[in-house]
């Protein structure tokens, strides 16, 4: 059964369904960093998620739905962002209600525009980037059929994942803009004592993490799924919180942990095919990536030290 | 390093006085909701030139820096800055025009580095648009040896000493190009040694042209190192001078509106019974490091012992250790005889030993609980406050309004939220719970920072009280002159031990300074205090 | 507040305007705004929810007549109204404790699953008992159950610090599962549905026409009535007992709840548990008065509405029981308004976002009524 298990797939699988996540924990490091909690990820995720299937049907254009999925994603998210920064609303709060709302919505649009609840129309997914020949036989053919599945199979949005989650480790510790966004969430005050404002740096922060949850629907839709199920992100926005503190608030980090996840899925997924051998009901399966979030914050919290003057809103002058 | 430090002191102290001004503020008011901060204050500074801001807390020194330095915006008045009328309207607008400023509370970045603090905000960058850390690093070596200010460009803020946060501050101002430095209670976390430092510092900036304004309530410093002093008081400028013209006593009638005592009026402790020993304490701080290593002392009923050092050296860990907060790693805290060394807080109130904190927002009151059930907290499970777990709303009333008049807490009625009263009726209703436990033993930490001259003399007097009552009082504070003036017997703290013993009013601050730097341990030292106490 | 400035309010000793009188002032201006927040958010959140339907085409007016009769039209309506505000009752209770202890139970759902779980397991074992004995039994192995599921995120933020609002989350999805697993294995009723077996009369809890039956027959049942009960305990332990005081110490302040000897871990423990009881509540009285069984799509949503309820009350416990009637009314109202005006029922969930939007960030609505004030060329606070 080993060997039926552990196959190129399932780690390709682990990389996809991981995807979703790191690019909402990625959007929440930057997020977090910048002072600002966005528990809104989840609400984002699915109001995005709609978002890019809807505009995907009504112009029948993948890459126009991803455009509608950020795009809408990232409205939202300036809602967060007015009320938690500008107002100085309870952070947390402020994305519940997000969360809520965007329930309401999708299942408003959703009974609006396709005149029943459930599952919207299915679109035509994203493609692989690359589509490369199998390999021969032997052991060459072995090599590059892990090599060709494990990297070279994915999505665009998959790579971007990848590629956000380097470039913006980098940009977080080389650039001018990381250096005020790890200042803004640490102590927002001597930020702003030495001119930096601390409102627009926490504004770009909380979008950055819209855009990021944007695409996280995104992928989800149009590159997995293809088509929209009502409340399809299955608490994914919370896993990524937790995976963003696994990471220690670095987009590195965050992608590494959310594989993790995406591992646990895989595997799941792939056990309850094996149901008849291993006599264990699908439900505890499903489960798993919950218990794992649970046992991976229990490890982790305490010793990861979260960003100073995180969730706390910044006032800036009386 | 160009100037010779020395050369500085040298120069005529009324230098100043006869360039104009650089910065000139015009008739500034600053109205917060139900309080005007500021009452048409006007006051300018000359390059060269020190002004010293004094006044005591709330006076209003602060937040008329905070109006130059763009923190508030000012209600009415104007800014003049070489001659020309100018809008602040953030810190940005500030640098921009040469003023920096250090806070009283640090603004620091502490995981980043002295170098990365430093250029924040104004970051040299490559032609790629990148910080160039190399450039960095060069500019902020280049300006600490331009001045003398020697510091780590690559230590993390964090891991360095309060002076040394200090003199980062100085050199984030100086890599902005400041003309105009303006230090808010700089010395209030000062060592006395630290003190002098600071200010041999501020004699080579204004040596260099810069002019400086220092914001205290200390008379001594002002007395030493201004060049001329604007006292303020309740918003307004009261009077302007300088030390040659005046004397403390009369500052401090200016600056107080009325004759203070400067000494606090006590008469010879009457020694009692021994009420708390520690002894071989150790304690661990928030990162598990060693903060209290082995540390053995008794206060004894009848008496204050006064604990001085500077802050963070394990003062926060043993009054946490006592008072139940905190547990030890080794040794034994006992009160009256009875081991509590183990005890949580809720078993060491009812021990009889109450606490007044050294932060009363964060700790000392629940500020969204009306006055009663502050005045409740700690005592809430017992009798008459409580029964069988459920609370006599009545007793606690009763209690409530006659301690609030013991206490003389100033408040419309007992019903409204502690957030609602000033500081010092907020630091009175802390003493009105704690005093009217009636404890054994009063452990009072920093109990009067931030308080005007009025409370400051009420808290001090209840503190006589409770000595003079035959109780034990552990007294902690940063201000020297509060310990020497309210202590019968001091310890001097350092690095987690107990390096010295003096008998009240027998030692010097200089004495005091020298030991809590780790400095009175050389053997050298003539004044060395005795060793068989520490117990090392 | 270490970010405070030392000239800054509160420090104001240099007060030039009398001290009393600005304390009251101040008192007086804050019980104001949060008297007036709640009823200001709903009228906001009609009309975003009036906008939506305007936006789709619909009249808006049509469809909150629709809904209001819906909702109030006669016994019938009001019993529905009822029935659906009573375990919005109890969850909305359990996230206002939660709120008054410095918790956000985000996860009240999982434990109302849990609760239903035991009210259908002990419904079907107390079988041959009066109603007497089992339905307080029922009642008290639910408020169990809520309170074990609430158990582990309580310990796990008391002694680690781990976020209540992850943890809670989590178990709410473990909790579905577990629920779902047991309806379609160990627990099955028979027949093709995944259902637990029907709990027998005397483990249910009655309508109150078919006791009082001068009442015109509804559907509205006991639950109602426990929960005001249970509204009422709620307040009268927040306010007089040491369990309530410690738990709002807590909340507003732990350092000097520590300080003044309350164990800050033991408080978050018991507050949390005391959260997830209440929940437990709201999936027995599901059982008990209206399914009669446990299924895995027992609840719509009730946990979440939960926290739109007690925001909404400003965690008053029998704020709370005001505020889960008009979610009632809402819920109850939804289906004739779809019915008769065309309009989704979703849209209640947008007026509920609304509304936590709008009450949980106090500062928006204070920030509209100084822009109507502004406006209007009025003083500005």
């Amino acid at each position: 059964m080993f060997s039926e298990v552990v196959t190129p797939e399932l780690f390709a699988s682990a990389v996809r369904l991981a995807t979703p996540i790191a690019l909402a924990a990625i959007g929440g490091a930057v997020c977090e960093r910048s002072g600002v909690v966005n528990i809104a990820m989840e609400g984002l995720m699915l109001i995005s998620a709609f978002a890019g299937v809807a505009a995907a049907l009504l112009f029948g254009n993948a890459w126009i739905g991803v455009f509608v999925a950020v795009l809408a994603s990232v409205l939202f998210s300036a809602i967060h962002a007015w009320a938690s920064i500008n107002l100085r609303a309870d952070q947390v709060i402020s994305g519940t209600a997000i969360n809520i709302l965007a329930l309401g919505v999708t299942g408003f649009l959703m009974e609006t525009i396709f005149g029943h609840p459930g599952t919207t129309d299915t679109v035509k997914t994203i493609k692989p980037l690359m589509d490369l020949p199998a390999g021969g036989g032997g052991v060459l053919g072995t090599i590059w059929q892990w090599v060709d599945v494990v990297f070279l199979s994915y999505t665009p949005l998959v790579y971007v994942g990848m590629f956000s989650a380097v470039f913006l480790t980098w940009a977080m510790y080389r650039t001018r803009w990381g250096l005020r966004l790890r200042a803004l969430g640490e102590h927002p005050r001597a930020a702003d004592t030495v001119g930096i404002n601390v409102l627009r740096g926490r504004w770009v922060a909380v979008l950055i993490s819209g855009f990021m949850a944007g695409l996280a629907g995104a992928n989800l839709t149009l590159e997995q799924v293809g088509s929209f199920t009502e409340n399809m992100t299955n608490g994914r926005g919370f896993i990524a919180l937790a995976a963003n503190i696994f990471g220690r608030w670095t987009p590195g980090g965050a992608y590494m942990a959310s594989l993790l996840f995406g591992f646990a899925d895989a595997l799941q997924l792939k056990l309850q095919l094996f149901s008849d051998v291993i006599k264990i009901p699908p439900q505890f399966f499903l489960m798993l990536p919950y218990i794992l979030t649970v046992i991976v914050l229990a490890g982790v919290v305490g010793r990861a030290v979260a960003p100073a003057s995180v969730g706390k809103p910044y006032k800036e002058k009386g | 390093m160009s100037a010779d430090p020395q050369a500085a002191c040298e120069l005529p102290p009324n230098v100043g006085q006869d360039r104009p001004p650089i910065l000139e503020l015009r008739n500034v008011s600053k109205r917060f909701p139900g309080v005007l901060a500021n009452d048409d204050v006007s006051a300018s500074v000359a390059p060269g030139e020190v002004l010293a801001l004094l006044g005591e807390n709330g006076a209003g020194k602060s937040t008329l820096m905070n109006v130059a330095y763009g923190l508030l915006s000012a209600s009415a008045g104007e800014i003049v800055v070489d001659g020309n009328s100018v809008q602040i309207r953030a810190p940005r607008d500030a640098i921009r025009l040469g003023i920096g400023m250090v806070h009283q509370h640090f603004m620091l970045v502490e995981p980043l580095t002295v170098t990365e603090n430093i250029v924040l905000g104004m970051e040299p960058t490559n032609s790629w648009g990148l910080i160039d850390r190399a450039v960095a690093r060069k500019r902020v070596v280049e300006i600490s040896a331009k001045y003398g200010l020697k510091v780590d460009p690559d230590s993390r803020v964090m891991d360095l000493s309060v002076g040394m946060q200090q003199r980062v501050e100085i050199l984030k101002a100086l890599y902005r190009d400041a003309r105009i430095l303006i230090l808010d209670e700089p010395t209030a976390v000062l060592t006395p040694q630290e003190v002098h430092e600071l200010f041999q510092i501020v004699r080579e900036l204004v040596s260099q042209g810069l002019a400086v304004v220092i914001i205290t309530h200390k008379l001594d410093e002002v007395m030493a190192f201004a060049d001329r002093i604007l006292v303020m008081r309740a918003g307004r400028v009261v009077g302007e001078t300088t030390p040659e013209e005046c004397s403390e006593q009369s500052l401090a009638r200016m600056m107080v509106g009325r004759d203070v005592v400067l000494k606090i009026d006590k008469g010879p402790a009457k020694i009692g019974e021994v009420v708390l020993d520690v002894s071989d304490l150790v304690v661990l701080d928030d990162r598990k490091l060693p903060a209290l290593k082995g540390v053995s002392f008794a206060v004894h009923g009848g008496e204050v012992l006064g604990i001085a050092g500077v802050s963070g050296n394990g003062q926060r860990e043993l009054v946490e250790a006592i008072t139940g907060l905190r547990r030890p790693s080794g040794g034994t805290v006992s009160l009256k005889g009875r081991d509590i060394t183990h005890d949580d807080a809720r078993r060491t109130i009812a021990a009889g030993v109450s606490h007044v904190p050294e932060d009363r927002h964060r700790r000392g009151l629940v500020l969204e609980f009306d006055l009663v059930e502050n005045v409740a907290l700690g005592d809430q499970r017992r009798e008459p406050f409580s029964k069988h777990g459920i609370l006599n709303r009545s007793a606690l009333d009763t209690e409530a309004r006659a301690r609030i008049k013991d206490y003389d807490v100033r408040t419309p009625n007992e019903h409204v939220a502690a957030s609602n009263l000033s500081g010092g009726n907020q630091q009175k209703l802390v003493l009105a719970r704690e005093l009217g436990r009636n404890p054994e033993l009063l452990v009072a930490s920093q109990p009067t920072r931030g308080l005007d001259v009025g409370a400051i003399e009420f808290v001090h007097r209840r503190i006589i009280a409770e000595r003079d009552s035959g109780k034990a009082v552990l007294l902690v504070s940063m201000e020297l002159e509060e310990v020497m003036s309210l202590s019968d017997r001091i310890l001097v703290m350092y690095e987690g031990r107990v390096v010295a013993e003096f008998e009240g009013g027998q030692v010097t601050e200089e004495e005091l300074g020298l030991f809590m730097t780790g400095g009175g341990r050389t053997p050298t030292e003539p004044s060395r205090a005795s060793e068989e106490d520490t117990g090392a | 507040m270490p970010e405070q400035m030392a000239d800054t309010p509160p420090n104001r000793a240099a007060s030039t305007v009398d001290e009393k009188q600005f304390a009251l002032e101040q008192e007086r201006f804050q019980r104001g705004v949060r008297m007036a927040t709640p009823f200001i958010s709903v009228a906001i959140a009609v009309l975003v929810g009036s906008l939506v339907i305007l936006a789709s085409g619909k009249d808006p007016v049509a469809a909150f007549s629709a809904m209001f009769f819906g909702a109030f039209g006669g016994a019938r309506q009001i019993g529905e109204t009822l029935l659906r505000a009573t375990p919005l009752v109890f969850t909305g209770l359990a996230v206002a404790y939660g709120f008054r202890s410095g918790l956000f139970n985000i996860g009240a759902e999982g434990q109302l699953f849990l609760g239903g779980l035991a009210a259908a397991f002990m419904g079907v074992a107390l079988g041959g008992l009066s109603w007497m004995l089992s339905v307080p039994l029922i009642l008290l192995s639910a408020m169990i159950a809520g309170a074990a599921w609430a158990f582990i995120p309580a310990l796990m933020k008391a002694k680690l610090g781990a976020h209540e609002v992850i943890t809670t989350m989590m178990f709410t999805y473990i909790g579905r599962y577990l629920v779902s697993w047991i309806v379609t294995g160990p627990f099955k009723a028979e027949g093709a549905i995944p259902q637990s077996p029907m709990i027998p009369a005397s483990s249910q809890l009655p309508r109150i026409s078919d006791v009082f039956t001068f009442i015109q027959p509804n559907r509205a049942h006991f639950g109602i009535l426990i929960g005001v009960v249970a509204a009422i305990v709620v307040w009268w332990i927040l306010k007089y007992t040491v369990l309530g005081y410690e738990a709002r110490a807590v909340g507003f302040n732990p350092t000097a709840a520590e300080t003044g000897g309350i164990s800050v871990a033991a408080t978050t423990i018991k507050s949390l548990c005391i959260s997830g009881a209440l929940a437990g509540l709201a999936g027995a009285t599901e059982v008990m008065g209206v399914h009669y069984r446990l299924f895995d799509q027992f609840s719509s949503g009730f946990g979440f509405t939960g926290i739109a309820v007690a925001l909404l009350a400003k965690n008053n416990p029998l704020g709370v029981v005001a505020a889960a009637i008009l979610f009632g009314s809402l819920s109850a109202g939804a289906g004739t308004m779809q019915l008769e005006a065309g309009v989704s029922q979703k849209v209640i969930s947008i007026i509920q976002g609304t509304i936590i939007f709008l009450v949980g960030a106090e500062t928006i609505v204070s920030w509209a009524v100084s822009r109507v004030r502004r406006a209007r060329g009025g003083a500005d606070v």
